[in-house]
Formats: C-alpha cells, sequence, structure tokens
C-alpha cells in the first residue's frame, strides 16, 4: 500500500513539472515568433528609412554626390556593422564598405536575409537592395548577429524558468506525497483498528474543510451506519435467538411429550392442532421478520407510486371499526381530502394497520381512538393514531421501536414485538420517521412522511378538518 | 377436478396429492419443468400448481410463460418459498392467477384451487347472486333474504358478494382479506371474524338456516346445505 502512494507521489510530481514543462513550451513558441517578426520587421523599417535618406542623396548629388557622401559615412565609421554599397549598372563598386558586388544577393530589388562574405566571414545579413534611376544599384544592409546577445538572453532565461518549476515540482511533489502520506497513514490506521473490530473508532476530522476532510467525514458517516447495522444485527440475532426459541421450545415438548406419553386420539389431535399453530405462530415471526429485512434493504423504493394515505387511513378505520365497536370503543377520524405521498401502497397500508391495532389493542373499554392524515404547511406530511389508552412511560418510548421489545403493559397479550418496529421501518423507507408522544393520557404515535412533489389536489371547501364520528365512516 | 402439480419436493407433493384425493380431487404429478410442460400441453387440467425453484435451476415462472405463449389457459396457482411482494408481482405477471407462500396450510391452497377453477368457468355477466333464499342484485346492489330487505354496507356486500360468488367452497380469511379489503399483508388479528360475525349478525341471526358457516381452521363457507363441506 505504502509503495502505491509513495509511487503515485512521484507520478504526482513528475506529471506536474511534465506539464509545466510543456505550458512553458506553449508560451515560449508564439512569443519567440512574435518576437522575430516585430524585431525582422523594425530592422527592415530601419534599413528602407536609411535608403530612403541615401536615394534623397542620389536625386539632388547624383551618383557622384551619393558616392562622396557614401566614402564620408564609412570613413567616419558610423556605419558600424553597418553595410553599405553603391554599384553602377555592371554591379561595379563605386563607393562603400564592400570590396565587392556580393554573388548571393538576388538581382531584383527588395528586402532579403542571405549570407555574404564579411571581412573573410560569412555572416547573415539582412539587406535592403534598391534600384537607383540611371542603373544605379545601392546596398543597405545590417549584421543580424547585433540581436543574437538579446536572443540568448531570451533563451537562458527561459531556460532559467524550467529549471526552477522542476526544483519547485519536485520540491512540491515531495512535501505533497509528506502529507498525503502522513494523512492517508492515519486513515489507514484507525481503518485497520475498526477491521480488527473496534467499531467506534473514527477518522480525525481538522477544522480546515479540504477535500482530505471530507472525505474522512463521509467515511465516518459511513462507520457510523455500519456500526448501527452491526448493532441493529446483534440485537436481532439476539431477539430471534429469544422469541423463536420460546415458541420452538414450546412445540419441542409437546411433540415430545405425545410421542413418550402417547394419549388417546382425541388428545393427540387437540395436541397436533396446538403444534401447528405453535408453527404458525414462527412461521408469521418468520415472515415479519422477512417483511424487516426486505425495507431495510430498501429495494422496494424502485416501486413507489402515488399514494393517498388519508384513504389507507380510512380504510384501517372501516376495518377494525366493527372489532373496537364491539367493546364500545370509538374512532374518529379526522379527514381533510386526498393526502399524498411516494410510497409503497401495501407498506403503507400495513404501517397504519399496525398503528390503529396497537391503540385498539391497548386502549380499554370505552376509549376512543383519534386517527388523523394531514399534510402540512412545509409539505410534509403526518399520521397520528392517538388513543386516551395507559400510554408508554417516556423511558420505555424509546424501546418500544427496538425489534422484539415488548413493554410491560403488553405482556400476556398476544403479539411479537414487531409492531412498531416494522412501522417506523416502513416510515424511513419512505423518508419519514416515527415519533411517538403523550397524549395525556395515552399514547400519540404520529408518522411523518416525505409529502409527494406531485401537485395535491385542493381539500374539500371547509376549514378546518372535518370530524366524523365513528359510525358514520364507511357510509359514504 | 383434476390437478396438475409440478413439484419436485417428495414431501410437500405427497402432502399435497395424499390432500387432495381425500376431498375428491385426482392430481397428476411432474417432479421436473420439462414433464410438467410436456404434461400440461398434452392433458386437460382444471388448475395447475406450479413450485417455482424446480430442479436444473428452471423456474416455473419460465413453464408458465411458455404455455401463456402456446395459449394453454389453464388457471395457474404458483407455489413458492419466495414470498416477497415483489415477487408475488412477477409471478402474477409471468401469467400466474394466484400465488401461495410456503409454508402453507392445505385448508387455504384447496380453498385457492376452487376459487381458481370457479373463476376459469363463471359466467362474466352474472348480475345475480343466489344462495338458498339469499338473494344479491349486482346492479341495484341489493340485498333480500326471504322477503326480507337486508341493509349492508359497502364493504359488508363486498364481502358477502365474494363468499357468495364463492358458494359451496371454502374461503380463507387470506383470501378475503386480499380480494375484500386488498391487503396483500398479514394484519395479525382476527378482525375478519369480526366482520363475518357481524355480517351473520344480519343475514343469519332472524333465520332457521344459517347459511354462513364456519369451516375449522380453514376459513369460512355459504352455501344451503346444511352438511359440513368435505374440503377440510
Amino acid at each position: 500500500m505504502a509503495r502505491v502512494i509513495r509511487s503515485s507521489a512521484v507520478t504526482l510530481a513528475a506529471g506536474y513539472v511534465l506539464l509545466g514543462f510543456a505550458a512553458l513550451v506553449l508560451f515560449a513558441a508564439p512569443l519567440r515568433y512574435a518576437w522575430q517578426a516585430t524585431v525582422e520587421d523594425f530592422r527592415i523599417e530601419l534599413l528602407q528609412e536609411d535608403t530612403q535618406r541615401f536615394a534623397e542623396v542620389f536625386r539632388l548629388g547624383g551618383p557622384a554626390g551619393l558616392s562622396a557622401f557614401i566614402k564620408e559615412r564609412v570613413g567616419l565609421q558610423i556605419a558600424g556593422e553597418r553595410i553599405l554599397l553603391l554599384a553602377d549598372r555592371s554591379l561595379h563598386p563605386l563607393a562603400g564598405n564592400l570590396p565587392a558586388w556580393p554573388g548571393s544577393i538576388p538581382s531584383e530589388p527588395g528586402n532579403y536575409t542571405v549570407p555574404i562574405d564579411l571581412g573573410g566571414e560569412r555572416t547573415m545579413v539582412s539587406i535592403v537592395r534598391t534600384a537607383l534611376p540611371g542603373g544605379y544599384n545601392l546596398l543597405v544592409g545590417r549584421d543580424v548577429e547585433r540581436f543574437a546577445p538579446i536572443e540568448r538572453r531570451f533563451w537562458s532565461g527561459l531556460a532559467a524558468a524550467v529549471a526552477v518549476l522542476l526544483v519547485a515540482g519536485l520540491l512540491g511533489g515531495i512535501l505533497i506525497r509528506r502529507a498525503l502520506l502522513a494523512r492517508i497513514h492515519g486513515i489507514q490506521q484507525t481503518v485497520a483498528a475498526i477491521m480488527r473490530g473496534d467499531l467506534s473508532h473514527r477518522l480525525a476530522v481538522r477544522a480546515s474543510g479540504d477535500e482530505l476532510n471530507t472525505l474522512s467525514q463521509t467515511i465516518n458517516r459511513l462507520l457510523e451506519q455500519i456500526e448501527q447495522l452491526v448493532h441493529g444485527v446483534a440485537n436481532v440475532s439476539n431477539s430471534i435467538a429469544h422469541d423463536l426459541r420460546t415458541p420452538l421450545a414450546e412445540l419441542r415438548s409437546r411433540l415430545e411429550e405425545l410421542s413418550l406419553t402417547r394419549p388417546a386420539a382425541e388428545e393427540t389431535f387437540q395436541e397436533i392442532d396446538a403444534a401447528v399453530s405453535d408453527v404458525d405462530h414462527v412461521i408469521r415471526i418468520f415472515n415479519a421478520l422477512l417483511r424487516l429485512a426486505e425495507i431495510d434493504a430498501g429495494t422496494r423504493r424502485s416501486g413507489f407510486v402515488e399514494v393517498d394515505v388519508a384513504d389507507l387511513a380510512a380504510k384501517a378505520v372501516e376495518f377494525y371499526l366493527p372489532a373496537a365497536e364491539l367493546e364500545n370503543r370509538s374512532f374518529v377520524f379526522r379527514e381533510g381530502g386526498p393526502v399524498l405521498v411516494r410510497g409503497d401502497r401495501v407498506l403503507l397500508a400495513q404501517a397504519i394497520n399496525n398503528l390503529v391495532d396497537n391503540a385498539l389493542k391497548y386502549v380499554g373499554k370505552g376509549g376512543r381512538i383519534a386517527v388523523e392524515a394531514i399534510r402540512r404547511p412545509d409539505g410534509t406530511v403526518t399520521l397520528s393514531v392517538a388513543d386516551n389508552g395507559p400510554g408508554i412511560p417516556d423511558a420505555e418510548k424509546p424501546k418500544v421501536t427496538q425489534r422484539f421489545y415488548r413493554g410491560d403493559a403488553s405482556r400476556g397479550t398476544p403479539g411479537m414485538g414487531l409492531g412498531l418496529s416494522l412501522v417506523e421501518a416502513i416510515a424511513k423507507l419512505h423518508g419519514g420517521s416515527l415519533e411517538l408522544a403523550d397524549n395525556h393520557p395515552g399514547l400519540r404515535a404520529r408518522m411523518t412522511l416525505e409529502g409527494s412533489a406531485a401537485p395535491q389536489p385542493l381539500p374539500e371547501q371547509h376549514p378546518g378538518p372535518r370530524l366524523e364520528q365513528a359510525g358514520a365512516v364507511g357510509e359514504a | 377436478m383434476k390437478i396438475l402439480l409440478v413439484e419436485d419436493n417428495e414431501r410437500v407433493v405427497r402432502f399435497i396429492t395424499k390432500g387432495l384425493k381425500e376431498s375428491g380431487h385426482t392430481a397428476d404429478h411432474a417432479a421436473n419443468g420439462r414433464d410438467g410442460l410436456f404434461l400440461a400441453a398434452s392433458e386437460r387440467y382444471d388448475v395447475i400448481i406450479m413450485d417455482r425453484m424446480l430442479p436444473g435451476n428452471i423456474d416455473g415462472l419460465a413453464i408458465i410463460e411458455a404455455l401463456r405463449k402456446a395459449a394453454n389457459h389453464t388457471p395457474i396457482l404458483i407455489l413458492s418459498a419466495l414470498g416477497d411482494v415483489d415477487e408475488r408481482i412477477n409471478g402474477l405477471r409471468a401469467g400466474g392467477d394466484d400465488y401461495l407462500t410456503k409454508p402453507f396450510a392445505f385448508g387455504e391452497l384447496l380453498a385457492r384451487l376452487d376459487a381458481l377453477n370457479r373463476r376459469g368457468r363463471q359466467d362474466a355477466a352474472e348480475t345475480t347472486l343466489e344462495v338458498d333464499d339469499l338473494r344479491m342484485d349486482l346492479l341495484s346492489r341489493r340485498v333480500v333474504r326471504g322477503a326480507r330487505a337486508i341493509q349492508l354496507q359497502p364493504r359488508e356486500f363486498k364481502l358477502l358478494e365474494y363468499l357468495m360468488r364463492h358458494a359451496g367452497q371454502v374461503v380463507t380469511r387470506t383470501m378475503l382479506l386480499e380480494n375484500v379489503w386488498d391487503y396483500h399483508f398479514d394484519p395479525q388479528t382476527n378482525i375478519v371474524d369480526v366482520h363475518i360475525s357481524k355480517l351473520r349478525q344480519k343475514i343469519d341471526a332472524d333465520f332457521e338456516r344459517p347459511l354462513v358457516k364456519t369451516v375449522r381452521s380453514a376459513g369460512y363457507m355459504i352455501s344451503a346445505d346444511p352438511a359440513r363441506p368435505s374440503a377440510g
């Protein structure tokens, strides 16, 4: 792992240097081209200005005047590196600092850059050839080498820049590598500790919000989730062990006793029936657990559709109404038109039914259960089921949604201790939550869900929630 | 009924064929998909029971699809250990008519087979249902027993309609939950029994012959026959 990081850091530095080099070349090439063009133009311009002046002298003084002028200038050494030559029709030199007309110059007037023999050395010159009246020819030129030092300076400057870049790149690469290695090493150590089984470790997060920090935070959140899941699995395993073992033990002893005592046929069949219903109970727990696992996996989200939870609530109330009436318990259903949620119809119906069933189980004779499905101004949807039963003590509230937890009040009543955890899991699947609050007296279970983004149908005319007495529900 | 059972688990096969014979039905058995497909194509059956995970990694759904493509419309009940809601939907989409998850109670299986068989030959244009002196008019949504009109709430009407459409057959609590309430989950309560007893109050209480019968460890049945049904 360390070697991989090292080589990746070196590659990174080398890459930076290479990239910088390429950038410099790309930057220098047009610069050099522009510089050369400018200098060339400037040189030609100067030569042409000179040529013009000589032509003026020729116009005023003729060949003799210009010859004298040139001789004077050459004699004064004003010309310096300049090349001056006046020649007649047959290119015979009349005046100037060249011993003969150079053969390398093309025969047409114009601007040229050509090599000529200068004091025994072949030198590149920039030269302007002009035809003067009367067939005379004039050469005005300048040694190109004159600008060579500037060019050399340009190139050595560029080389220095490359050197600085190389050093900075390497140094930067080493520093980056060192910093990177230190932090990755930290992450590695934490992860190694976690892999050894201590899930409570977290990556160090610095105050600065750089990318590694963001990554660390994300990893921490991931660890949080893993820890929760692992604990969840451990809890569930314990609970399964307990809650499945109990009915299985009962079943086993029932069958074993039957096999040992061999009672009369009638009793045998009774025991077999009882055994079958024991098995059914185990299957039911199993199914509920599988359903929970299915919900936790979140795969059902792909099949979400628009669901009217108010309608599901109305149906649940209607479903439980006859059972409620048996013991003079009543429903109050608050309804305010359709309340749409994107979700799984089967699961939402199951969640709502579980809440109503739960309330009905614990509310006493003559008790009252209020069911309400509303869309709140912030777009969330709440479905609440409130009863005036004994409620749940505050200390127990967080526990009742744990899988297989059964509160003191529920001991002796049928159930598996999965109802509320199922509701909570379903709420979570829909991006919501389950909240248990005091109803003074009783329990108020409230499921909050994300409302559907689809436009909501307008609620009916009456401003407040309509109250429907128990008997009226389902008549419409 | 003549039933084809496509299932590879011998115990399950014995359990089902024995139960079916005792209930007066005949059952053929195929232990793999190829035999199943062959039998289904060459014989006439009233209902086919199709397991999903068959030998050689063959999904029973593939066989159902093949049968449906060959224009075989025999009602098919899918029997599977895959119980997810999605699997159920896949099964029905492939051309199955009903879906029962293993493990199951025999009573549940038999009731569903009866219902499928009945559905296969039901006259869709029925406008009245009759059981003894109980008459249901599906158009005016009126229910009369003898000379007396009976007032039912919409859900009670639906419940009674389902029972009457399957008169003489056992319907299980799960079937009622699925078909009357559209609840495809186990509500873990006996609420269906409460609804039935409320319905009984309205249609049976004041009459000499009760029509709605409880079938032990299976479900309910509406019929004029006072004798116990032989289904369980």
